[in-house]
C-alpha cells in the first residue's frame, strides 16, 4: 500500500519555527490538501517531503522508505515528482523539452547516445511528452518557446513536466495562484482527472478555499507550523479553530 | 502528430558542409595569397572547436570560465610532449589527449560545485595563472618559457605539412564537434544543462544531480578545449606559454558573445567574425587609427575587443545569432508589423 507517513516534523530556520511537530499521512489515491495561511510551513514542508530542506527532527517515510535521507535528485526515482509555487521553468526551451526535461530519470544514458542514430527512439521519447501535453490540452504548443507564453500556459507546463515521469505521488504546490475563475475551474478538473485517470496520489498546497473544497478526499489545516485540523472538507469547514484562525468569522456560505 | 524535429530547417546544413570543403579552392582560384586566407581561417577553425566547447558550459550551464586559455595549452603541450617525446602517434594522442585535458577539467570543477559567478571566474582565472607558470616550471618537458617545438600532424601516413592540408584536417573536426556539440544540446544531457543554468530546483525535481552535471559539463567542456589545442599545437609547430594568457581567455568569451551565448551556431559566427575582424580588418584599418588616436600600435586590438563586447552586451545581447534571428523574421513578415520586431 503506497502511502507517504510524516511524523513529528521540525523544522526551524534559525530562530522563526516552520514546522513544529508536524504528523500526518496520505493514502493511496487520495486528492490531499494543505491549507493554511502565508508562512504556516505548507511549502515547507514540500521542500522536506523532497529534499530541498533538512527538517532537525521528524520522519518522512514513502512505501516505509526514509525520504530524508535522500538527496533531491533521488526523490524523484521513487515516484515522487512536484511542481512549484514560483515558476521554475526554463524559458528558453521549447515547451515539449521542458516537459521532456522531467523525463531525466526515465531516459538512460545509452539512450541518450542510441537517440542520435535512431529516429525512432526520439520519438519514442517525445511520444509520452505529447501524451502529456494532449492529456492537458496543451497539444498545439509543443513546438513554442517558453518565454512569453501565458501564465496559465506555463503553470500547466510546471505540471505537464512533473507528470511525464509517471509519478505515484504528485506534489503541487499552489496550482491556482494566479489564476482567473476560469482557469482555476480547469485545474480544479485537471488535479481530478490526475487522480482518477492517471491513478496518481495528490498532495496539494492551495489557498483558493472553494477549489480546495471541491476537490479534496482531506484537507489538513496548518498554523505556524502547528496542525489545526484534519479530516473530511466538511468536517474541517466546520472545525472552530480552523474558522477563526483561517477562514475569517463570516466564511461559513 | 507533427514531430518536432520536422520543423527545423536543417536543409541548408549538407550545402554549408560542402561549402566548407570548396572554399579552399574557391580562394585559390581568386586570390594570390590564399595560404594567408587559409592560415586564418584555420586559427578560426581551432578556436571554433574550443568556443562551442566554452559555449556549452557557459552558455549552457551557466558556469563562466576565465581559464579555457588554460585547457587549450594543457592539450597543447600534453600533445606536444606525448607525441614528440614519448613516441605515441598523432592519432592517439588526439583520442588520448582530450581525455586528459578532461580530467584537468573535472578538478576545476570541483570549486564550481560551491560558488558560482564572479567567485567562480575567479578561481578558472587563478586556474590559469597556475597553469602557465606550472609550464615554465616543468622546463625539461616544456622548454619554459622559450617556447616548444612540435612536429607537424601525422596521420596514417599523410603528413600535414602545410595550411592547404592543416585546413581539411581542422575543418573535419570543426564539423564533427559542432554537430556533437548540437547532439548533446538537443539531448537529455543539453536540457539537464539548461536546467541547471535556469532553474537549479526544478533540475533537481527532475532528478538532475547537480554536482554530477556540472562536472560532466567541465569534462565536456575541457575535452573541446583539449582536442583544439592538439590541433592547435601541431599546426601553428611552435607553443610558447605567452599565446595562453588571460586576454586569451577573455577573446574567448568575447567570441562567444558577440555570436550569441547560448546557441552553437551563434558562437561558430561570433568566433569566425571575431578572428577574421582581428587579422583581415584590424592591419587595414590600423594606420588610419593611429593618425586619429594617439596610441601605441599593441593597444588598438584590446581596444576594438573592448569596445565590441562593450556594445554588444548593451545592445544586442543575444548576439549575432540573435540578430539574424530577428532578421529573418523581419522578412518573413515583411510588409506587416515591421518595426516592432527589430525591438
Amino acid at each position: 500500500m503506497a502511502e507517504l507517513n510524516v511524523k513529528n516534523l521540525h523544522m526551524h530556520f534559525a530562530g522563526v519555527i516552520a514546522l513544529n511537530g508536524i504528523s500526518f499521512s496520505v493514502k493511496d489515491g487520495e486528492i490531499f490538501s494543505l491549507v493554511g495561511p502565508n508562512g504556516s510551513g505548507k511549502t515547507t514542508l514540500f521542500n522536506c517531503i523532497n529534499g530541498f530542506n533538512r527538517p532537525q527532527k521528524g520522519e518522512i517515510h514513502y512505501n516505509r522508505t526514509d525520504l530524508l535521507s535522500r538527496a533531491p535528485h533521488q526523490i524523484i526515482k521513487l515516484g515522487i515528482s512536484r511542481t512549484f509555487q514560483n515558476l521554475q521553468n526554463i524559458p528558453y526551451m521549447t515547451v515539449l523539452d521542458n516537459v521532456l526535461l522531467g523525463d531525466h530519470s526515465k531516459i538512460s544514458n545509452r539512450e541518450t547516445v542510441t537517440r542520435w542514430f535512431s529516429r525512432r527512439q526520439r520519438e519514442r521519447e517525445e511520444a509520452s511528452a505529447l501524451d502529456v501535453l494532449d492529456f492537458l490540452g496543451l497539444a498545439n504548443y509543443e513546438q513554442k518557446y517558453l518565454s512569453g507564453q501565458p501564465y496559465g500556459i506555463q503553470k500547466l507546463v510546471e505540471i505537464a513536466r512533473a507528470l511525464v515521469v509517471k509519478p505515484k505521488l504528485i506534489l503541487i504546490d499552489e496550482p491556482a495562484a494566479g489564476m482567473n475563475d476560469q482557469e482555476t475551474m480547469e485545474i480544479a478538473k485537471i488535479i481530478s482527472e490526475i487522480r482518477d485517470d492517471l491513478g496518481i496520489t495528490v498532495l496539494v498546497v492551495e489557498h483558493d478555499m472553494s477549489l480546495v473544497m471541491s476537490i479534496s478526499d482531506r484537507v489538513c489545516v496548518l498554523d505556524s507550523g502547528n496542525v489545526l485540523a484534519l479530516g473530511i472538507p466538511e468536517e474541517v469547514r466546520e472545525h472552530p479553530d480552523v474558522i477563526r484562525a483561517f477562514l475569517g468569522e463570516e466564511a461559513h456560505a | 502528430m507533427k514531430g518536432r524535429h520536422e520543423d527545423e530547417n536543417l536543409k541548408w546544413i549538407p550545402f554549408l558542409i560542402l561549402l566548407v570543403f570548396i572554399l579552399p579552392f574557391i580562394l585559390r582560384g581568386v586570390t594570390f595569397s590564399y595560404r594567408y586566407y587559409l592560415f586564418i581561417l584555420n586559427i578560426a577553425g581551432i578556436y571554433i572547436i574550443l568556443t562551442v566547447g566554452l559555449d556549452l558550459l557557459s552558455g549552457f550551464t551557466g558556469l563562466i570560465s576565465l581559464g579555457h586559455a588554460a585547457f587549450l595549452a594543457i592539450g597543447a603541450y600534453t600533445s606536444a610532449i606525448l607525441v614528440d617525446q614519448a613516441g605515441v602517434p598523432f592519432g592517439v594522442s588526439m583520442l588520448i589527449t582530450p581525455l586528459i585535458t578532461g580530467l584537468f577539467g573535472i578538478v576545476i570543477g570541483f570549486p564550481a560545485l560551491r560558488i558560482s559567478g564572479m567567485y567562480l571566474a575567479l578561481t578558472t582565472m587563478g586556474f590559469g595563472f597556475i597553469v602557465r607558470r606550472l609550464i615554465i616550471a616543468l622546463r625539461q618537458w616544456t622548454e619554459g618559457a622559450s617556447g616548444l617545438e612540435v612536429s607537424a600532424p601525422q596521420l596514417f601516413g599523410f603528413a600535414f605539412r602545410n595550411d592547404w592540408h592543416n585546413y581539411f584536417l581542422i575543418y573535419f573536426f570543426v564539423i564533427v564537434s559542432v554537430v556533437l556539440a548540437r547532439r548533446i544540446v538537443k539531448s537529455k544531457l543539453g536540457r539537464a544543462f539548461m536546467a541547471i543554468r535556469d532553474s537549479e530546483q526544478a533540475a533537481q525535481a527532475a532528478g538532475i544531480s547537480l554536482s554530477r552535471y556540472k562536472l560532466v559539463s567541465f569534462f565536456i567542456s575541457a575535452v573541446f578545449a583539449g582536442f583544439a589545442g592538439v590541433l592547435f599545437a601541431h599546426t601553428s609547430k611552435l607553443i610558447t606559454t605567452d599565446h595562453f594568457d588571460l586576454l586569451l581567455s577573455i577573446k574567448f568569451l568575447i567570441f562567444a558573445l558577440v555570436g550569441g551565448i547560448g546557441s552553437i551556431y551563434g558562437v561558430v559566427l561570433g568566433t569566425l567574425t571575431i578572428v577574421l575582424l582581428e587579422y583581415l580588418f584590424i592591419p587595414i584599418f590600423k594606420d588610419w587609427l593611429l593618425t586619429m588616436l594617439p596610441i601605441e600600435a599593441g593597444d588598438i586590438q584590446a581596444l576594438i575587443f573592448g569596445l565590441i563586447m562593450f556594445l554588444f552586451i548593451i545592445f544586442q545581447p543575444t548576439g549575432l545569432y540573435g540578430m539574424w534571428l530577428k532578421m529573418r523574421i523581419y522578412w518573413k513578415l515583411f510588409p506587416f508589423n515591421p518595426k516592432k520586431r527589430f525591438t
